[in-house]
């Protein structure tokens, strides 16, 4: 059996580079392609702690998170679209009008 | 259970009135006179049958408690509450059948009229019957509400809405004392029960002091809401809500608190004698001084206003007066028959209840009829008018004191009792004389005010502004008077028959005098010795006999006489005496502005108030602006300085906001994790 620390380093390690993603990333898309290995660092951990504890609920709460996260993208491409048939862009750096 | 059908009716017709044909009446009929058959089931019970023997039921529940105290709600009848819910439940009935027809005007503002007169009712009644002081006091002040939002019905009419806010603030005043006095009896007995408050008279007489200035502070509250003087103030202004309000607050509710509360609180005040007299002497004052303004007003209903004042005072004259005579004869060892002046006010609050909502729904139906309310723009109203001037003078009859009707009993009773203690204590002999002259005074000024209303020629004098007939040129306008006939129309018969009904009540309610072993056998208060055999011929020999009912008798008919003398007009509109003759004198014609302008009361509480409270408040002013808005203003620009810092944060761009976030959770793991552990901290 492979010892759950490897698991919780790796998936932290997909955390960093989500966020690094979500930080770093001026397109939108890219930027939701972050988010989603952020949540699959989550679902990592979950899938390893449940089959070490021998529980089923953690991986059935991964389903759910899949789920959601699907609905999300669908939810944030079409957002994207729009954005993009109204202001011909999806850079995050040229989309900064709402502020002070 | 009573109190609850008025209080459902009002939730119904607040929420379903509109779809009322009468826009909430029937409702308010039917929760009003569901409550009126039980109030009178109760009465007949304990009055009539006298099934509880001078003692009292109590049913109650826990309504929050700990430890060291609970407090219960429930109810408590005894004679008390019985003959207070006779006269609230069935005069409460009347008028709303009454209003009915005199609200019809209003449209659909009658949903507000009848639930707000629901809610006053089912309140009223709930104080009627609440088994503890706490209990008053929430219903108390729930009565002080209703009858501000019904006082400032009109409230787009400036004189209601500042007569309204009058009457609430000036009420006010008593119940801070009422407050005060409760926290007092709950500091002292650790109870405000009626029924564990009473039990125990030695405890109560061990703390004396504590005991007088707890009944110096309930009478405080009974003084403001039942207008006495000083506190008087705001009851004329109160005309300013429909009659039928006025007839509701004067004959059953409100003010009838007051009278109630010291009735209530009747154990405790027979312990202090300072308080029966103090009582006994505002009582006698108010009486006095409200009767003499009433002689002089021209507004019908301000007369009905001073007149009820004065009653007042009569009621607690007796009841000041009982109190006293029940201290003095524990302290003298004497044994005590029955205290007369409880019985006496209390007969003389039942009477007074019948003939002042007659009255005022009588003056209600005259208003209606001729749209105004000055007595000087009335006159010869007998002929158009004959079911309301027969019952209304029935009414005057009444209250002034005539014999056989119903004021002459209870008013004889007060007065005999008074001059019984006036043999012991000095004061009441003074206060005996100025209740004899009240009595004087109120039969003259409601002789008055019938006169002035159905006597006479049916015409009056109206002034009106014409333009001269060089107006063209000039501009001027003339003054010209001119005789019109006053249309008066007799009230529909749904008015007419509560005032038939009160009239009824008013002229032979003086005969519950000799209900059973008389009317003190069931009202009474200490030790009722039970009597052999009929006492009906024994008061009527004791009544007969005495020198003091002629005398009051006397009193009464020179009133009535010179009223009638004063104010009977012919068909020439003369009078037999000229009231100039009063006006133009040199004694009294001073007199007559001084009471005209209401002693000047209002103007010295004006004064007072712009001397003491203006400096006050510029004070206050002072200290806002500089103090108060300086730490506000400073709070202000603080907080802008720090956002107009902070918003340089919120930059547009997303990465910066998610950066932000992974760096202050970055920052929270590191100090709950590392840092916290490291200094040995923990959450």
């Amino acid at each position: 059996m492979i010892d759950p620390i490897n698991f919780v380093v790796f998936s932290s390690i997909l955390l960093l580079i989500g966020a690094y993603g979500v930080i770093r990333n001026k397109n939108a898309i890219v930027v939701l392609m972050s988010v989603e290995i952020m949540l699959t660092a989550a679902n990592i951990n979950f899938v390893a702690f449940s089959t070490f504890y021998n529980v089923l609920s953690g991986q059935i709460v991964v389903l759910f998170v899949t789920t959601i996260a699907a609905a999300e993208v669908a939810i944030g491409l079409a957002i994207l679209l729009s954005l993009f048939k109204q202001r011909d862009t999806i850079e995050l750096d040229l989309l900064n009008r709402l502020r002070w | 259970m009573i109190p609850v059908f008025p209080i459902i009716s009002f939730a119904l017709i607040i929420l379903f009135g509109m779809y009322d044909p009468r826009r909430g009446g029937l409702f308010a009929l039917i929760g009003v006179g569901l409550s009126s058959v039980f109030s009178m089931a109760v009465v007949y019970e304990v009055l009539f049958q006298d099934s509880l023997h001078g003692g009292f039921i109590e049913s109650t529940r826990t309504w929050f408690g700990g430890e060291t105290y609970s407090f219960e709600f429930g109810t408590y009848i005894d004679s008390l509450a019985a003959i207070l819910l006779l006269v609230v439940g069935f005069v409460s009935y009347l008028v709303v059948l009454f209003s009915i027809s005199y609200m019809h005007e209003e449209g659909d503002r009658q949903v507000r009229y009848f639930g707000e007169i629901c809610l006053f009712v089912g309140v009223m009644l709930g104080l009627v019957i609440a088994n503890s002081f706490l209990l008053l006091f929430i219903f108390w002040e729930l009565v002080g509400v209703c009858s501000y939002l019904l006082i400032g019905f009109w409230y787009e009419k400036p004189s209601a809405a500042s007569a309204a806010k009058k009457a609430f603030l000036v009420t006010r005043v008593g119940d801070v004392f009422l407050l005060l006095g409760l926290v007092i009896l709950f500091n002292t007995f650790g109870t405000l029960r009626y029924s564990e408050l009473f039990s125990d008279p030695e405890l109560l007489a061990a703390n004396a002091t504590e005991v007088k200035w707890a009944t110096l502070c309930l009478f405080g509250g009974a003084v403001g809401k039942s207008a006495q003087f000083p506190l008087h103030v705001w009851l004329p202004d109160a005309m300013e809500g429909p009659t039928t309000v006025s007839a509701l607050i004067h004959a059953a509710t409100m003010v009838k608190a007051g009278v109630f509360l010291v009735a209530r609180a009747y154990p405790l005040i027979v312990h202090s004698p300072d308080t029966a007299i103090y009582i006994a002497v505002t009582g006698g004052v108010t009486a006095f001084i409200a009767a003499s303004m009433a002689m002089v007003m021209n507004d019908i209903k301000r007369v009905l206003a001073y007149s009820t004042i004065s009653q007042l005072g009569y009621m607690f004259l007796a009841l000041g007066t009982g109190a006293w005579a029940f201290w003095h004869a524990a302290e003298a060892g004497l044994e005590i028959h029955h205290v007369q002046g409880y019985t006496a006010g209390l007969f003389h609050l039942m009477n007074h209840a019948f003939f002042k909502a007659l009255l005022f729904l009588g003056a209600g139906a005259v208003i209606h009829s001729v749209h105004t309310q000055d007595m000087r723009e009335m006159g010869g109203l007998r002929k158009s008018m004959p079911i309301t001037s027969l019952t209304m003078g029935l009414g005057v009859l009444s209250i002034a004191g005539v014999p056989f009707f119903s004021g002459f009993w209870s008013k004889d009773e007060i007065l005999e009792a008074v001059h019984r203690n006036g043999e012991v204590e000095g004061i009441f002999g003074i206060l005996w004389w100025l209740a004899l002259l009240t009595a004087a005074m109120t039969a003259f000024y409601m002789t008055r005010l019938w006169m002035m209303t159905f006597s006479g020629p049916d015409t009056r004098k109206i002034s009106e502004m014409k333009p001269s007939k060089d107006h063209e040129g000039t501009g001027n306008w003339e003054l010209s008077k001119k005789e019109v006939k006053i249309h008066a129309h007799e009230a529909p018969l749904v008015m007419t028959i509560p005032l038939m009904l009160l009239a009824f009540m008013a002229v032979f309610s003086g005969f519950l005098l000799f209900i059973g072993e008389g009317f003190g056998s069931r009202i009474y208060f200490g030790h009722h010795e039970s009597t052999e055999g009929p006492i009906q011929w024994e008061i009527i020999d004791h009544i007969l006999s005495s020198s003091l009912t002629y005398l009051s008798v006397i009193v009464g008919l020179s009133g009535v006489t010179l009223g009638y003398l004063f104010y009977k007009r012919g068909s020439d509109g003369k009078s037999i005496l000229s009231t100039s003759f009063i006006s133009d004198n040199i004694v009294f014609g001073p007199l007559h502005i001084f009471l005209s302008n209401r002693m000047y009361m209002a103007k010295l509480f004006d004064w007072f108030g712009m001397r003491t409270w203006d400096t006050f408040a510029q004070a206050c002013d002072w200290f806002d602006r500089n103090i108060v808005d300086g730490l506000v203003n400073a709070t202000a620009s603080i907080t802008q300085f720090f956002s107009n810092e902070v918003r340089k944060l919120n930059s547009g761009f997303t990465g910066h906001y998610a950066s932000l976030t992974v760096g202050g959770l970055g920052a929270i793991v590191l100090i709950t994790r590392i840092v916290m552990p490291i200094m040995g901290w923990s959450i």
